[in-house]
């Protein structure tokens, strides 16, 4: 299970242009190849939370590499139900983890979503653009 | 035509989280709205929508806009894509589709029918150059009406338009063969171009809307008509993963 900090705390925390006092992502969440809308302003929560994700890579960069290199990310917008992203694909299960991706050009993972816990679906800052 | 007479029916799935009615009677529109403060407007339908068809149709493509070298191997090869979320407007409403992509399950009936149940829109898409896959529509047709929700709007796609010189189905065979299947329309795309796929959804959401009375979409716009969670109900004999053979 997430242990969100409170939205309070995590607003203190997190990146100021971003969230707003309510906690909330003041901008919209964008893929950062192709723009596709995945969040509204408002829609998710800043939240922190070590997720790790693997890296986002072209195709032709990995193939035999079977290690699987990533990143262990803090800063997430956290979305508790997944009808409100405007647009994100989900992957099939890893474990019981689901990655999201973009909706429309599928670069990922943006995202992280436990199956044990179906009202957390988390995307990371660093993974996304904000406008 | 049935309006809505299936809605009752569709399981109540889970009551669609925290998408409230809230927002949706004043029209939030312009640049105001988007100032407004949070939260944003909700969706005002969740549809599901399956995309059906033999294998290298380009079922998956129609749900890219990009089918290049850039996808992370991790992800998508290997794991797949298991379902998108997209948001459309139409005639003031927002809808929000759960599209399924059922590539890499093609055998007829290997593909459950957990995916059909639920759908709300089922596009099935042929390639206009090769026969065979125009040849099976019958069957999928038989999926359809074994397993798919009456009221479920069809579309036929004959997709790869960008492929002309290839071309062995016509375009009447094409319409020809939806005019035979009540309620069928169709259409033409290209995937690759980009060539109608925007309109495909679009012309499926607008039908899907014409079929209900106001009455239900009144009614409907908190509820979700169908709301599924990352796992539903699916089925043990759902193939494993595997990385799936891309067409073109």
């Amino acid at each position: 299970m997430a242990a969100p900090s409170s939205a309070m705390e995590a607003a203190a925390l997190g990146p100021e242009e971003l969230v707003c006092a309510r906690g909330r992502n003041r901008k919209a969440v964008l893929c950062q190849r192709c723009g596709s809308r995945v969040l509204l302003p408002g829609a998710a929560t800043f939240t922190r939370r070590e997720l790790f994700l693997p890296a986002m890579k072209k195709k032709t960069a990995l193939v035999a590499n079977s290690d699987l290199e990533g990143d262990v990310l803090q800063d997430h917008w956290l979305v508790e139900d997944m009808f409100s992203f405007e647009n994100v694909g989900f992957t099939k299960d890893v474990g019981n983890v689901k990655f999201l991706i973009c909706a429309d050009c599928e670069i990922g993972p943006i995202g992280w979503h436990c199956l044990d816990d179906k009202k957390s679906f988390y995307v990371a800052l660093d993974r996304v653009s904000h406008e | 035509m049935e309006p809505g007479s299936g809605l009752q029916r569709r399981g109540p799935g889970f009551g669609g989280g925290g998408l409230g009615s809230a927002g949706v009677s004043p029209a939030l529109s312009g640049p105001q709205a988007r100032r407004r403060k949070q939260p944003p407007r909700p969706a005002d339908f969740k549809l599901q929508v399956i995309i059906i068809g033999s294998r290298g149709v380009g079922k998956t493509s129609l749900m890219e806009r990009f089918t290049d070298d850039t996808f992370c191997e991790a992800c998508k090869s290997t794991v797949g894509v298991d379902f998108k979320i997209k948001t459309v407007e139409l005639r003031g409403k927002k809808i929000r589709l759960q599209i399924w992509d059922t590539a890499g399950q093609e055998r007829f009936n290997s593909i459950t029918s957990a995916y059909y149940r639920s759908a709300k829109g089922i596009i099935l898409v042929y390639d206009i150059t090769k026969k065979e896959t125009f040849d099976d529509l019958p069957k999928w047709m038989k999926m359809i009406d074994k397993y798919a929700s009456e009221d479920a709007e069809l579309l036929l796609v004959g997709n790869k338009l960008d492929c002309e010189v290839d071309r062995e189905i016509s375009r009447q065979q094409g319409e020809k063969f939806a005019q035979q299947i009540t309620g069928m329309r169709f259409c033409e795309a290209s995937a690759k171009d980009n060539f109608n796929v925007d309109e495909i959804f679009l012309k499926l959401v607008d039908d899907i809307l014409k079929k209900m009375p106001l009455d239900v979409i009144r009614n409907e716009l908190s509820n979700s008509i169908l709301s599924l969670q990352p796992e539903p109900e699916i089925p043990p004999e759902l193939p494993p993963p595997r990385p799936h053979v891309r067409c073109c």
